[in-house]
């Protein structure tokens, strides 16, 4: 028992971190109801300008640099509006095209080595079970960003009129909503929250160049499993998928251990957690 | 525009981009350079090796031209990214054949690209050098043995190195952590092949995909099964860290042994102070504490503006200094052919790695144990063990 | 949308196709263009599961590595003839993606995504880890080449030939019953419902012979590169076909092998190596904000205006057989 408790917490603390890459695709879908695929990204660039300069400078320019990034982001966005696209899966698609140069940016400036960072050495022992504070640090932050986003969301102005935006842009507009000037900014916190991310891993585990596409996929996974509609669903998402990984990881052997986790996301989905009341068509 | 002005102009400026990726030569006027590709995986996952690969291979090219290069003939090395993926690897010979008109080729960058770029090596009859481990790149049932030379030790001879140390001292019982790849579970499989031989037991497995960001899940599971020592069959820097720093996170305080793959700059640099004593088996030292050879090829990657990373740089060069020696060894004239049958001929083949290359006909592995040294972090270095 | 849409796909692929055939020589870019005629027939299966139904599908290259893997699998192990190995490219692959879409089709969009992310992730872990058939992590190497089409050039012939029966079939299929159920539950699933569409089995279906496309292309990809690994035919390509799809206007018919052949000529020039990257991503994200439709949406109303030139203008019609096509 001790030691599927001990699997449990250590899910925990993994799912932490992909519940945190799960915050900013969920905040975009529930703002722009689009996905953006550079998340994971801006957390490579953001680890590996971290893993550089070091300490709380490199913190800090690490999260300007994923800042930058996906202000770089934030302009497509726009233009694309301006194009006159509203088909959301483009912007989706060239946030994908975004990530790719980001990732090729950090293999031509920082090569092929992998970025990892000593975090704190302590460890504690609560009840029988070693822990490194840096996983209850990850789970903090998380639930600290997690606490904070939900609160603009659901109790702001800004909250509302982002909200808004996603669901109606046409009416958010007439109502006076600057509706592309808000949801840039979405892109632009999308960028601090996958820094924040980043930075978070380089000190737990480290990360190379190849990283990017896959923490994305992981927060997209997070995001969606529990359904996409708000980051409190995303972040238990990432928890959920943590925790089966991380017994499987421990229990399952072979195959099974990398099986498991795919079919726990299929069969929540099978199960329709999601509403399958959107049965008459809901499409982004 | 037509199809035919396309591709017209398309095919302008692919030469063009070739062009732009060969190297370009100064001296030996008048000779028409002898050519060899590099078929490298020089983006893609594997870029891990493949550039400190490619970064070798051109410093050395330099070095070994400066000194007469074949019998006074310029070499000249033609670089193709096979982007870690098999089909590019099988396309990039052609290429390479084809236009180029290489007579060998080194590469290609990983074991499963190895498997799809040997046919097409076999079919326009050039020899590829491989820089890889993978067991199956140099398997007897392949058709296309005869024309696939490994110029790395083969990842049979790295684990079993591996297995027999961790046995002399004691070690019954092994847990096994590898990575989700065909390198990582060659270490299993060779493992469990070779446990009744040396005596020793695998007590545990536990795999982790390349991107995993928390590895205490496998450090416990292996811990729960009692293992007395890890042996780690990664190649991922980020990945080997992770799972140290996991191992001493949940108590799990045996002897780690890490499989050559980790003897790069960022594990160690990785793994930090709570590895002391950690024993890393590993391809050469160039990095900490290079053989005079090294040092040559480290100090001329310095000179270039490079950090040496590893055993990638190793054997990368191996493959070209062997090219070489095959090319100098013929007398008449250099085609594919005549340089795949010069490399079954050479032995006691020196390159700035340790270790001497040797291959026969029955036997196209070149590297062997002398090429592999065993090491220990301290002080955040690898350091040689005497 | 409609001079692009009719019938002169297949016979403008046909002519394009020939013409190709006849005037590439260079054995490089033959190489080049059957791997790219290979990316296509994927991305053709992108256009009508995601173009013509809606379904993004994250799983269109594992369909088409199972694809290789059933021929492959016939090939190595019983030295099966490639015919039989098509016949397991095309069932297998179906079969699965029609099971898979019964399970999720009634979720949203997103949720289908992740879910055919699911499962090309299972098909990956099962096609390294059964080692005795599949040759595990190292793949399988020594599948046959094709006795009728041996050379890259007859390669290539056969690639452009199978290239050209999926657009006519898929055009086809657009012309029938089918399609225009296909089409107005695109647009709107209430409305196809009311309609009396089997809107559960109409997508599945789609989806369905959408993995068989992809599996003809494996098939294809395992006799010409005559190996096949697990992570040959990823998540990467399945995202790259997406791409492809949108970037020559994932609606038309011929909009997936037009951007196959963009992008698949793009990575050829773009200079290689670490900043191949940059430029790959700089260039989609140019494609996109200035194509909304694709290319070919782009070209069409040219194309639209050349062809009124040259035809002589038939005489108007109905608005509701112009809402029908």
């Amino acid at each position: 028992m001790l030691l599927f408790t001990e699997y449990v917490i250590r899910g925990l603390f993994l799912g932490a971190m992909y519940g945190l890459l799960a915050l900013p695709m969920s905040l975009a879908f529930v703002t722009v109801g689009t996905i953006d695929f550079a998340v994971g990204a801006y957390a490579l660039l953001a680890a590996a300008i971290g893993a550089t300069v070091g300490g709380t400078l490199g913190a800090l320019l690490g999260l300007a640099g994923a800042l930058v990034a996906s202000l770089v982001m934030a302009a497509v966005f726009v233009l694309l509006k301006r194009a006159g696209h509203h088909d959301t899966i483009m912007i989706a698609l060239s946030s994908f095209g975004l990530a790719v140069a980001i990732g090729s940016i950090v293999l031509a400036s920082w090569g092929s080595t992998a970025f990892v960072r000593q975090g704190l050495d302590a460890v504690w022992t609560v009840a029988g079970i070693r822990i490194n504070p840096q996983g209850p640090i990850n789970l903090a932050v998380g639930l600290a960003l997690l606490a904070g986003l939900t609160a603009l969301l659901f109790g702001t102005g800004l909250g509302r009129m982002l909200r808004a935006s996603a669901v109606n842009a046409q009416g958010a507009e007439l109502a006076g909503i600057p509706v592309v000037a808000v949801q840039a900014l979405i892109f632009a916190a999308g960028g601090l929250l996958g820094g924040i991310a980043g930075l978070l891993i380089l000190y737990s585990s480290g990360l190379d160049f190849t990283a990017g596409l896959s923490l994305t996929l992981s927060g997209f996974a997070a995001s969606i499993v529990f359904g996409v509609s708000n980051p409190a669903r995303g972040f238990l998402g990432g928890l959920a998928i943590g925790v089966a990984e991380a017994l499987s990881a421990g229990y399952g052997s072979g195959a099974m251990t990398a099986l498991i986790p795919q079919f726990v996301v299929l069969l929540t989905l099978g199960l329709g957690m999601l509403g399958a009341g959107r049965y008459t068509g809901y499409r982004p | 525009m037509t199809s035919n002005q396309t591709t017209s102009v398309t095919r302008r400026l692919a030469i063009c981009a070739c062009l732009g990726l060969t190297l370009a030569w100064p001296s030996f006027a008048q000779v028409a350079p002898l050519k060899i590709g590099a078929l490298l995986s020089m983006s893609g996952p594997a870029a891990v090796f493949g550039i400190p690969e490619r970064d070798a291979i051109t410093v050395a090219l330099e070095d070994l031209n400066s000194q007469g290069g074949v019998n006074g003939r310029p070499v000249q090395v033609i670089f193709y990214d096979d982007r870690t993926d098999a089909a590019e690897a099988g396309r990039g010979v052609n290429q390479l054949v084809s236009r180029d008109q290489v007579v060998a080729i080194i590469g290609a960058g990983t074991g499963g690209n190895v498997l799809a770029a040997g046919p097409i090596a076999m079919r326009l009859k050039v020899p590829l050098l491989a820089p890889v481990g993978t067991i199956a790149a140099t398997d007897k049932k392949n058709a296309f043995l005869p024309w696939v030379f490994r110029v790395a030790p083969s990842d049979a001879v790295n684990i079993r190195t591996i297995l027999t140390d961790a046995a002399k001292d004691g070690n019954k019982r092994i847990g096994v952590f590898y990575q989700e790849d065909a390198y990582g579970k060659t270490g299993v499989d060779v493992a469990e092949q070779l446990a009744q031989s040396l005596g020793i037991q695998v007590v545990g497995s536990a795999p982790a995909p390349y991107t995993a960001t928390d590895l205490t899940a496998q450090a416990i599971k292996l811990r729960e099964a009692n293992a007395q020592a890890i042996f780690m069959q990664v190649s991922v820097a980020s990945l080997g860290a992770g799972f140290v720093k996991a191992a001493r996170q949940v108590g799990l305080n045996v002897p780690i042994y890490g499989s050559s793959g980790l003897a790069q700059k960022s594990f160690v640099d990785g793994v930090g102070a709570g590895a002391e004593g950690l024993r890393v088996l590993s391809i050469g030292n160039l990095v900490y504490d290079p053989s005079p050879g090294e040092k040559k090829l480290s100090d001329l990657l310095r000179a270039a503006g490079k950090v040496p990373q590893g055993w990638g740089e190793l054997v990368g060069t191996n493959g070209l200094v062997a090219a070489i020696a095959a090319a100098k060894s013929i007398k008449g004239e250099i085609t594919g052919q005549s340089m795949r049958d010069a490399m079954e001929n050479l032995c006691g083949l020196e390159a700035y790695a340790r270790g001497k290359g040797c291959w026969t006909k029955d036997d196209h592995d070149g590297w062997r144990e002398d090429a592999l040294v065993f090491t220990e972090i301290a002080n955040g270095r690898l350091r040689t063990r005497k | 949308m409609k001079q692009l849409r009719n019938h002169a796909n297949s016979a403008a692929a046909l002519l394009i196709a020939v013409l190709f055939a006849l005037l590439l020589r260079d054995p490089v870019w033959i190489d080049v263009a059957v791997v790219i005629g290979i990316q296509a027939l994927i991305a053709l299966s992108v256009g009508l599961s995601f173009g013509q139904a809606g379904l993004l599908s994250l799983a269109q290259a594992p369909f088409a590595a199972i694809g290789a893997y059933a021929t492959g699998i016939i090939s190595v192990h019983y030295g099966g003839s490639p015919l039989a190995g098509l016949a397991g490219a095309i069932m297998l692959p179906a079969l699965l993606g029609y099971l898979l879409a019964r399970l999720v089709i009634r979720l949203e969009p997103l949720a289908v995504a992740l879910a055919t992310l699911s499962l090309a992730a299972i098909v990956e872990v099962v096609i390294r880890s059964w080692d005795s058939v599949t040759g595990g992590y190292v793949g399988l190497s020594g599948i046959s080449p094709l006795a009728w089409a041996a050379s890259p050039r007859e390669y290539f012939w056969l690639v452009l030939l199978v290239i050209v029966i999926v657009i006519a079939l898929y055009e086809n299929l657009l012309a029938s019953r089918f399609g225009r159920a296909l089409n107005t539950l695109r647009h709107d699933r209430a409305r196809a419902m009311a309609d009396g569409v089997p809107v559960v089995a109409v997508s599945s279906a789609a989806f369905g012979l959408s993995a068989a496309f992809a599996g003809v292309a494996g098939w294809l990809y395992a006799h010409y590169v005559s190996y096949v690994g697990p992570g040959d035919l990823g998540t990467h390509l399945s995202i790259s076909v997406v791409l492809m799809a949108v970037i020559g206007g994932a609606s038309y018919v011929l909009g997936p092998v037009v951007g196959a052949i963009v992008l698949g000529v793009l990575m050829r020039m773009l200079p290689a190596q670490e900043l191949q990257g940059l430029f790959y991503g700089g260039t989609l994200i140019l494609i996109l904000l200035v194509a909304r439709d694709g290319l070919l949406g782009i070209a069409e109303p040219w194309f639209a205006r050349a062809l009124r030139a040259i035809v002589p203008q038939p005489a108007r019609v109905a608005p509701e057989d112009e809402r029908r096509t």
